[in-house]
């Protein structure tokens, strides 16, 4: 049976890559179809340090999903993060030349073109221009001024840039694949498309979306998304800190902390110890739940005093309605809630994708958020310029318009 | 009025003079001589009275009083050079008596522009190495300044021995999008600065494998006045390669990809006693590679007896100085620059060249005096790198109270460490709140 409209979505992770097959439907649902998983190797911190593992890694994923979809993949909407990947805020502004006044896609073409008229450093590309509010003859709050009269046409756009050659890297990895890129797609910007309902995209969220390597964030307010970034931190780095802390290897450190690891404080009776069994090349070990549990709650309060101290420079919390939504693989820690509202002072939730259909298994795990949203992300692209040729190339498209409907 | 002392057998040593002309040129001045890390004498010409009351120049020159009354040419160098005339004795004397001269001008306004190339003429006149460092208008200030500018830096090379041209336009490479106007422009200073230090340093610093004066003159002389410069300093275990990748990265190297064309480089290597043979060997390597086969290389090392002097890597390059005869215009360009470059050169104003001062003179028999204590030298840091580099790991580690290494990073040991508001936070957040906790 042949499907037409399907997504794949692929995220090159720092622990694991993972490629997503789901078919749109109509009313805005996504089912999935599919999900291919492989571990990764060569990401470090959400970015590539040895190409060629990681592009076996990623044709591992992408064979996997493929053989479970029963599909196959062609093209992919591709995820891409890094501490290179900043973002901010700028206005650009037009004269409307027409003499009847009229606005046009012309000029909102245009109004875009302005505001992305910035210096950047030379080596950095503009991923992603997003509108926020538009502005006639200074009246605010104009969402879509197509067919308006004013004279003077304004536009906040939220701009992303990152390095071209990193993101470079990323797309190189999956064409080594034989597979296309349609896009590239912030990793934050991926998961808030189905971690947040248009609900909560207006009263405001934060979405932290807690990796491997990095963490990614982004936030909205009024419906459109007011600040982002990423943070090189992530559960790597917790994984690193138990082993570091208790002295054993990086595999156990990674097992103690999915099994008895939990970010909350005066939970356990004094004493109380976790017997690690020995092993070939590890002798044994004994050690107290408390230290345990206290690296990792140093390092998950320290990773969300930054993030506050970030995103309280840009944007006045008490208007963030819908609170903190916590997602990705980290986010599954035990007790990371509790730590995320005592620095946020507000209501944090544990989410997943939402609005999905398929194996639960999938849809309900946290680390997936990127991937779906991915699909879900071309869906909206692509709905909303439907002619564009698909698999189209990549780069032309940096800079086109992505005016979501979100 | 030079004050240096005179060596014993040295009946002469180089005198160095800073010039700043103009609004942008004794700004530009001002920010170099109260970086304290040079002390040459500064000399400060304007036609506007209220900017030179403001500099600290020890020598003030007010252009055409009588023309302008004090209050500026006004962008105009029609008025500028009719205010130099005016006071022409007096940038005679400007000159007079010093070996190399720094002129800082920026280009497209009234005084900078006006007035440059008759002060070139009479440096030429009075056989000073002259190097102009140069700025041009942003291009946002419009097409008419950009003219201005291009008719002003052909003079000046005609006269100049090596100017140094950096494009206001390209400040933006130098800093964060969201960077503050004045770190911006102190940026831009700070990279021209570092072109004035590394000059002074060359001819002063006394070393095994010394250059001096006769060297540079070498380097500059000739050619069609463009000069290109890079110049890091860096310490630690990788210093010999941070240092020539920082180097190179200067916004004047174009990531060393200029130095294609370059007729003759000059590199000085300074540093620590520990400097070692193989370090000086592996940069020359990476250099020579950068360079085309038929360039001439004069290489200075000197050793401070300062052992913690980070190793300082200046790189002098001439370009085109083969090409010079055949292309009698000064900007006439090569066609092996990148393509870029070569459009940028073509927009209005002169683009890219990183001129230096030349020289046509210099003064003792031995140009390489060892002029100051060579200590001088160590504390100066010129950082023509725009991207905060990550620095050393912050180290809050208590050690006394926890039994690990210093600095304990795991995994993340060998990729880029995550350096926020000065913490590394690759290495364990218990470890470097340690103290505060317990």
């Amino acid at each position: 049976m042949a499907r037409e409209d399907f997504h794949v979505g692929l995220e090159i992770g720092t622990t694991k890559i993972c490629a997503v097959v789901a078919e749109c439907r109509p009313d805005g649902e996504i089912r999935l179809l599919g999900v291919g998983e492989a571990p990764s190797r060569g990401v470090r911190k959400g970015e590539i340090v040895d190409f060629e593992n990681a592009c076996s890694c990623v044709r591992e994923a992408l064979s996997d999903a493929e053989e479970k979809s029963e599909i196959e993949i062609r093209s992919v909407w591709l995820a891409v993060t890094g501490s290179h990947i900043q973002s901010f805020n700028n206005r650009g502004s037009v004269v409307i030349a027409d003499e009847s006044g009229e606005i046009t896609d012309d000029e909102i073409l245009e109004v875009e073109y302005k505001a992305k008229e910035i210096s950047l450093p030379r080596e950095n590309t503009i991923l992603h221009s997003i509108i926020q509010h538009y502005y006639v003859d200074g009246q605010q709050g104009v969402l879509n001024p197509v067919g308006m009269l004013g004279s003077r046409l304004e536009a906040d756009f939220h701009i992303i840039h990152g390095v071209t050659n990193r993101i470079q890297n990323s797309i190189r990895c999956v064409k080594e694949c034989n597979v296309e890129v349609d896009d590239v797609v912030v990793n934050s910007l991926a998961s808030a498309q189905v971690v947040l309902d248009q609900h909560q995209k207006e009263s405001g969220a934060i979405v932290v979306d807690i990796g491997g390597g990095v963490t990614d964030y982004i936030v909205y307010l009024d419906g459109a998304v007011r600040h982002s970034g990423v943070l090189a931190v992530g559960g790597d780095h917790i994984t690193n800190d138990i082993s570091l802390g208790l002295r054993i290897p990086i595999t156990r450190a990674e097992k103690l902390k999915l099994e008895e690891g939990s970010a909350t404080l005066g939970k356990s009776l004094p004493g109380d110890k976790i017997v690690l069994k020995n092993d070939t090349g590890f002798s044994g070990k004994e050690v107290e739940r408390e230290m345990l549990n206290m690296i990792i709650h140093a390092r998950v309060e320290e990773l969300f005093t930054l993030l506050r101290k970030r995103l309280g420079d840009e944007v006045p919390q008490h208007l963030l309605g819908s609170g903190v939504m916590l997602t990705g693989g980290c986010s599954m820690i035990r007790g990371i809630r509790e730590v995320a509202e005592s620095v946020f002072e507000m209501p944090v939730q544990l989410t997943r994708a939402q609005a999905v259909s398929g194996p639960t298994s999938a849809f309900e795990n946290p680390q997936f958020s990127t991937c779906i949203g991915l699909a879900k992300y071309g869906q909206a692209v692509r709905s909303e310029s439907p002619d564009e040729s698909f698999g189209g190339r990549v780069l032309r498209k940096f800079g086109r318009m992505f005016r979501l409907p979100f | 009025m030079i004050t240096y002392p005179k060596y014993l057998d040295r009946s002469e040593t180089p005198v160095v003079r800073l010039i700043g002309l103009g609004n942008a040129g004794v700004n530009l001045a001002d920010r170099i001589s109260m970086g304290g890390r040079l002390d040459i004498e500064t000399v400060a010409i304007n036609s506007d009275q209220q900017s030179l009351s403001s500099s600290v120049a020890s020598t003030k020159i007010s252009l055409g009083p009588l023309t302008t009354r004090g209050l500026g040419a006004g962008g105009d160098p029609e008025i500028g050079l009719d205010a130099a005339r005016e006071s022409e004795a007096d940038l005679e004397a400007a000159v007079a008596g010093a070996d190399i001269i720094f002129l800082c001008a920026g280009l497209g306004g009234g005084t900078g522009s006006g007035a440059a190339g008759l002060l070139a003429r009479a440096a030429k006149k009075s056989d000073v190495l002259l190097l102009a460092i140069i700025t041009s208008p942003f291009a946002f200030e419009g097409r008419r300044r950009s003219a201005q500018a291009a008719a002003a830096l052909r003079e000046i090379s005609e006269s100049a021995d090596a100017v140094i041209h950096f494009e206001n336009d390209r400040m933006a490479e130098l800093s964060e999008p969201r960077q503050g106007v004045a770190e911006t422009f102190s940026c831009c200073d700070e990279l021209l600065g570092g072109c004035v230090e590394s000059v002074v340093r060359l001819v002063s610093a006394p070393g095994p494998l010394g250059v001096g004066l006769p060297d540079l003159l070498a380097v500059l002389r000739g050619g069609d006045g463009n000069c290109l410069f890079g110049t890091s300093s860096a310490s630690g275990d990788n210093r010999a390669h941070e240092a020539l990748e920082e180097a190179l990265a200067s916004p004047l190297l174009d990531q060393g990809r200029l130095l294609d064309d370059a007729s003759s480089v000059l590199i000085h290597i300074s540093g620590p006693p520990s400097l070692s043979f193989a370090e000086v060997g592996a940069i020359m390597r990476e250099i020579s590679k950068k360079t085309p086969d038929s360039s001439l290389l004069h290489v200075g090392v000197s050793t401070l007896p300062d052992h913690a002097a980070p190793l300082v890597l200046s790189l002098i390059a001439k370009c085109g100085a083969a090409r010079s005869a055949a292309a009698p215009q000064p900007r006439a360009e090569p066609s092996t620059r990148r393509p870029e470059a070569r459009r940028l050169e073509r927009e209005a104003p002169p683009v890219e060249s990183e001129p230096l001062p030349s020289q046509d003179s210099f003064i003792g028999p031995d140009p390489a005096p060892p002029l100051r204590p060579p200590q001088r030298t160590a504390p100066r840091q010129p950082q023509p790198e725009p991207r905060p580099e990550p620095k050393a790991p912050a180290q809050k580690v208590k050690q006394e109270t926890l039994q690990f290494e210093p600095v304990a990073r795991g995994r993340f040991e060998k990729i880029a460490p995550t350096i926020i508001e000065g913490e590394d936070l690759d290495v364990p957040t218990f470890l470097r709140l340690g103290g505060k906790k317990h």
